[in-house]
């Protein structure tokens, strides 16, 4: 998956950002992988709970793994990327925060549950978003 | 801030890429500088200047 800001790579963020995508795709198997496991569990003895904690564990490292990359490619970055990524983790971290504060008052006038998961989609569409939005306003022309 | 870079990279028949992989730069950090619509740092503005082997100011300009 090229983010939105893909043009924008040197050969090195070119690198660093392949490195964070594999992180982050084996995040997201793991934790498919422990969430399924820990749903079905009742269901199938196999899943002990040393194998549960195990999944989890697992998700938990890749996910750490896959934000140390994404510091390093950050930390790397040409300094125009930088500036984009920057500015969409604004976005992303600005709309996490409104969303987190204010959607409790609108479950109390009857809206759906969101919970954390959702916080959590609001903020990576948010941070996809802002990376197109500013990707946008710094090319042109060409 | 104005600059000459589109003109200083025409001089030297230089294409975008090149003047972006002799700076250490992304081909769009290049094209965004001499559209206006990034500013660089003072180090890449240093770099800019020295590859062209001329004064910052002779570069970059304020806008005004």
């Amino acid at each position: 998956m090229k983010p939105f800001s893909a043009g924008f790579h040197t050969g090195r963020d070119a690198r660093n950002a392949g490195g964070f995508n594999r992180w982050m795709l084996a995040a997201a198997i793991a934790y498919i992988a422990a969430t399924a496991a820990l749903r079905w569990r009742a269901a199938l003895p196999a899943i002990s709970p040393a194998l549960q904690w195990l999944l989890v564990g697992t998700a938990l490292l890749f996910a750490v793994e896959a934000t140390r990359r994404y510091v390093l490619y950050l930390r790397q970055a040409d300094e125009l990327l930088r500036r984009i990524q920057l500015e969409a983790l604004g976005l992303g971290f600005a709309a996490g925060a409104v969303v987190a504060l204010l959607y409790p008052l609108f479950e109390l006038l009857g809206a759906p549950a969101l919970g954390g998961r959702g916080i959590a989609v609001v903020l990576l569409l948010a941070w996809a978003a802002g990376s197109w939005l500013a990707a946008r306003r710094y090319s042109g022309g060409t | 801030m104005r600059n000459r870079l589109r003109v200083l990279r025409a001089e030297r028949s230089w294409s975008q890429g090149e003047l972006a992989d002799r700076l250490g730069v992304s081909r769009q950090t290049v094209n965004a500088i001499e559209t206006g619509r990034y500013d660089p740092s003072l180090p890449l503005a240093f770099s800019i200047a020295r590859l062209f082997d001329l004064a910052i100011e002779q570069v970059f300009e304020p806008e005004g």
